[in-house]
């Protein structure tokens, strides 16, 4: 079942008279195709789990409309959406065994959709199933551990096969082993329902690992919609691209002369098309060609080895941020005696922001230009 | 934890705590044990350089006394009547106030106000609000000024004025007197210790209740009541312990004669019965508190039992 | 075609449904308030009914059906009652005796859980354990040797009667004196454990930095422990307070004297009789008095009696 958001608005009233009302969800209006996996992304108190509560009908929208396939369910209860919903601290009933947990929401159904005893326990245990649960199920929640307290909420939601399954930041009381395993288990339980999914988390990280589609969100208001990769490919926004990424973007101040990008004294790439401008530029760690004769030059801090990659610290006075950290392959040498590095930038990992509203000014053919090239005709140009 | 390097120094702190506690709280329980087991056992008696045998004597004497049933009839009856009406009262008290938003302060606080109160004084109040004021009530030549305010209201409604706690009134009458009382007495305690429970109930519990279609009445049956069931247990073994206690409220009422005035000592109680025999039959005075204890400590078992069965979490 | 006309059933159906569900909220909540509100007005009635007839003439109190409220308001009743319960001996009396007991109590709570909480002696825990348990047994147990006690303290008595020392007589002869309404009860476990729960919630690396610091047991216990614990200790003045106030049958059994009389068995004692024609009036205008001094400490500190009282749920 697709789930379609139009216009949909949460204005939280003020909670005393010096308060001024709050707009947690801002005109938000998307479109989750069916059966795929959506993640709603974005950093702490942007809106995404009012909107995740507002698509449950555990919060009432103040304008917009929601759609769950061609039905409006806008003003539909909670109880008669259908729906399944992970909390994030899963909610489980400590006085019940896992299996009266799973079974509970069966034995809510009335009339033509009550089942019978034994169908009950036929779906419990197929939920249960699913999530590799059946050896748990006379046990408390309290004897369970977090990743498998996690396992018998998602098969609560599942087990009265909701037409959306909805998760509020199901990872985040896991710990760091735990949430890999946990978030493929996601996927994989995804995957074999094919049940439209929608969830929302603060942690770019675990969005981009298993969504098929992520929404980025600030205050309230949609930043960016598209697959994960095209989202960190082409961020729409300054914002967008400091989110995304780990580690985080490097952000300079820069101005476009002529075509040509300037950061501090030196050109560093061409950039056809782009009116003169003060520019925000933002380079991805992965960005960064080490090279004798770079365009851009660093101040050298430290060199940390990682195995395969290696990453460089360095400072550079345009920096926005008080360290610049760039992922290199691990067989560049880097003479880290020296006090500088010199760096050719990548093009397509190169992103100029407005800054007037922080915005995504389009470079005309980044994207296909082969980067050597590129670099090889800023070295000529400059000589 | 700190070891102190020198032990003594806790020792000298401990020392009032200990010095107290020692003729207060364990002298007492070993001599009460003590004069428990020895037949007959009363303090003027050793003076006058008696000794007792040993036995269990004292405890046939206080069976076999025909005002113990009495005491321990009314004891338990109190109990068993009292203790289900206030806890479920305040449960569904409990729950309604934790279900509005405005006012609910408010009336929490009325609802704390009984706690805050004298039994004794309060329980003149009560026999003022029932007392029917006039000239030989319950006997001949009866002439009534006032009913009193209940029956004002019972005659209100077109019912017959009752004798609640007057002369030649009915024990059934005395008893629900009693009962309301005690349970308007207990009401306090318990909202506040359910509706604390309640609050501390974590509300995703009821989203996700909802999410799932859960009606009112399961919600509350299957989530809320089991919630809080540690809560109702607490309230329940103290609310019996209380009424396995119950003395002054009936001597707020009826005075120290423990009764109307034409049936003293009707509504006497266990903890009577042990004050009444507690300077001059010291023995059976004992042998009735140990049984007191038993009783209590049973009952207690018994619902943390009941409980632990019910609740595992 | 049939796609539209079902999706308009469905709105339909869902408007009705609202509209039902609406309905059913406003109902349910109507009913929850007119329930709280008969349930409080039930509660409060009783008080009511003390401060109307104590200000009611004896003659407008015996009308057939009594006024909801006096006709005429008289204060006099307050001025009898004070003077038929000799109120205001029983008010001082009884102050002494709470503030007293409070003070010492406090002192030695702070101490002794402090020494449960902070030091660390062999038999700590066993003897804590053994102070919790003596809280199941009923004090009614107590009462019963703790009489004969202060009736011949340490054998005191017996001792002066065969030396024919009065000085020893009265030593060991406490009855009908403040210190047998203040002794006996200045320890009391559950404040001990109470405050003892408290102070193990300051963490021990405080009580280390007192200690690499030089500073005293006594004046870290002063500086530090006792301000972090202050609303548990307001808490158990509060309870204690009302304590005094409230207690009825140890005072009436040992100190039943005029000099050192309670209140709370001082007014029963001055009004013996509740049923029939009594001044009711008057027996009201007295309670409303001793009354009052709860109900101000409960408006002004009702926080504290609250937390006091369901923190006892710890108990438990």
């Amino acid at each position: 079942m697709k789930v379609v958001l139009e216009n949909v608005t949460k204005i939280f009233p003020p909670r005393n008279k010096r308060e001024k009302e709050f707009m947690a969800v801002n005109d938000f209006t998307f479109t989750v195709p069916d059966g795929k996996l959506i993640g709603l992304l974005g950093p702490s108190g942007c809106g995404k789990s009012t909107t995740l509560y507002m698509i449950s009908g555990l919060q009432k929208v103040s304008g917009g409309k929601i759609y769950f396939g061609d039905n409006d369910v806008t003003n539909l209860p909670a109880e008669s959406r259908g729906v399944g919903l992970v909390f994030q601290n899963y909610a489980l009933y400590p006085h019940l065994t896992v299996k009266q947990n799973i079974l509970f929401p069966l034995q809510n159904l009335k009339g033509s959709e009550k089942l019978s005893k034994k169908e009950m326990l036929e779906r419990a245990y197929q939920a249960a199933k699913l999530v590799q649960l059946e050896e748990l199920m006379e046990r408390k929640p309290n004897a369970l551990s977090g990743g498998q307290q996690q396992r018998v909420a998602i098969a609560r939601a599942l087990v009265k096969m909701p037409g959306v399954l909805l998760l509020d930041e199901p990872l985040s009381n896991l710990d760091a082993r735990l949430r890999l395993q946990t978030r493929e288990e996601i996927r994989r339980i995804q995957k074999e329902t094919g049940i439209t999914t929608i969830f929302v988390t603060h942690d770019q990280e675990e969005a981009m690992s298993i969504s098929d589609m992520i929404v980025v969100m600030r205050d309230g208001v949609i930043q960016q919609v598209g697959k994960p990769q095209d989202v960190y490919d082409n961020p729409t926004n300054l914002f967008v691209a400091k989110f995304l990424g780990t580690p985080p973007i490097n952000v300079f101040n820069g101005e476009v002369k002529g075509g040509k990008l300037y950061i501090g004294e030196e050109c560093v790439l061409e950039v056809a098309g782009v009116a003169d401008q003060p520019v925000t530029v933002g380079i991805r760690p992965e960005g960064f060609i080490p090279a004798e004769d770079g365009a851009m030059t660093c101040n050298l801090t430290n060199l940390e080895i990682m195995g395969r990659d290696a990453s460089v610290v360095a400072t550079h006075p345009a920096s926005c941020n008080p360290t610049i950290r760039s992922i290199i392959d691990g067989d560049c040498k880097i003479d880290t005696a020296s006090a500088t590095v010199r760096y050719n930038l990548k093009p397509h990992k190169v992103f100029l922001f407005s800054k007037e509203n922080e915005k995504r000014i389009e470079v005309a053919a980044q994207n296909n230009d082969d980067f050597l090239t590129a670099a090889l005709k800023l070295k000529y140009s400059k000589s | 934890m700190v070891g102190s390097k020198k032990p003594w120094k806790a020792w000298l702190y401990l020392s009032p705590a200990i010095v107290l506690l020692l003729i207060f709280t364990v002298w007492p329980i070993i001599n009460t044990v003590r004069m428990a087991f020895l037949e007959g056992y009363n303090a003027l008696a050793v003076a006058g350089g008696k000794k007792f045998e040993f036995g269990f004597a004292n405890f046939v004497n206080v069976i076999e006394y025909r005002d113990f049933v009495t005491c321990l009839k009314n004891t338990v009856l109190l109990c068993v009547l009292t203790v289900p009406i206030s806890t479920f009262l305040a449960l569904v008290i409990s729950v309604c106030l934790n279900a509005i938003k405005p006012f609910r302060r408010m009336l929490q606080t009325i609802f704390f106000l009984p706690y805050v109160t004298n039994s004794i004084a309060i329980g003149m109040v009560f026999a003022a609000m029932f007392n029917m004021v006039g000239r030989n009530i319950g006997g001949k030549n009866e002439l009534i000024l006032t009913a009193g305010i209940i029956n004002n209201v019972i005659e209100f409604f077109g019912g017959q004025a009752i004798n609640w706690i007057n002369k030649g009134s009915s024990e059934v009458a005395n008893m629900t007197v009693m009962v309301i009382y005690i349970v308007w007495n207990a009401l306090p305690f318990k909202i506040l210790v359910l509706l604390g429970g309640l609050q501390s109930v974590n509300k995703q519990y009821y989203d996700a209740a909802k999410v799932d279609g859960t009606s009112r009445l399961r919600t509350f049956t299957r989530i809320t009541v089991p919630l809080l069931s540690p809560m109702i247990t607490y309230v329940v073994i103290t609310g019996f312990i209380g009424g396995f206690k119950e003395y002054s409220s009936i001597v707020g009422i009826f005075g120290e004669k423990m009764g109307p005035t034409s049936n003293p000592y009707r509504l006497d109680t266990m903890v009577g019965f042990i004050y009444r025999d507690l300077a001059n039959q010291q023995g059976r005075a004992s042998a009735a508190a140990l049984i007191l204890f038993g009783i209590i400590f049973v009952v207690t078992m018994l619902n943390l039992y009941i409980s632990k069965k019910n609740t595992h979490y | 075609m049939t796609d539209q006309k079902n999706f308009a059933v469905f709105e339909a159906d869902i408007q009705k449904a609202q509209a039902r569900q609406r309905v059913v909220r406003i109902a349910v909540q109507v009913f929850l308030y007119l329930f709280l509100i008969i349930m409080a007005l039930i509660v409060i009635f009783p008080f009511y009914f003390m401060l109307i007839s104590s200000v009611k003439d004896l003659a407008e109190y015996r009308l057939p059906v009594q006024t909801l409220w006096p006709n005429k308001i008289i204060l006099h009743n307050y001025i009898e009652a004070f003077h038929t319960a000799n109120l205001g001996t029983l008010f001082s009396n009884t102050l002494y005796v709470g503030i007293v007991s409070t003070i010492l109590s406090l002192i030695i709570t702070v101490i002794t859980a402090f020494v449960f909480a902070r030091l660390e002696f062999k038999g700590k825990n066993a003897m804590f354990a053994a102070l919790l348990a003596t809280m199941m047994i009923p004090g009614e147990l107590f009462t019963i040797t703790n009489y004969q006690t202060i009736s011949n303290f340490l054998g005191l008595r017996t001792l002066g009667r065969e030396l024919g020392s009065k000085d020893l007589i009265a030593l060991g002869d406490w009855k009908n004196t403040f210190t047998v309404l203040i002794v006996p009860f200045l320890v009391s476990v559950f404040y001990i454990y109470l405050l003892r729960q408290n102070f193990l919630q300051i963490p021990n690396e405080l009580y280390l930095a007192a200690k690499v610091d030089g500073t005293s047991d006594i004046k870290y216990l002063w500086k530090v422990m006792i301000p972090l614990a202050l609303p548990t200790l307001i808490s158990i003045t509060i309870l204690k307070m009302m304590g005094a106030w409230n207690s009825y049958m140890w005072p009436r059994l040992v100190a039943n004297d005029e000099a050192h009389r309670l209140i709370t068995n001082g007014l029963r004692t001055a009004f013996t009789s509740v049923e029939g024609d009594v001044n009711i009036p008057v027996q009201m205008a007295a309670v409303a008095i001793v009354s009052a001094p709860l109900f101000l400490v409960f408006v002004f500190l009702r926080k504290y009696i609250m937390k006091g009282v369901s923190r006892s749920g710890i108990k438990g």
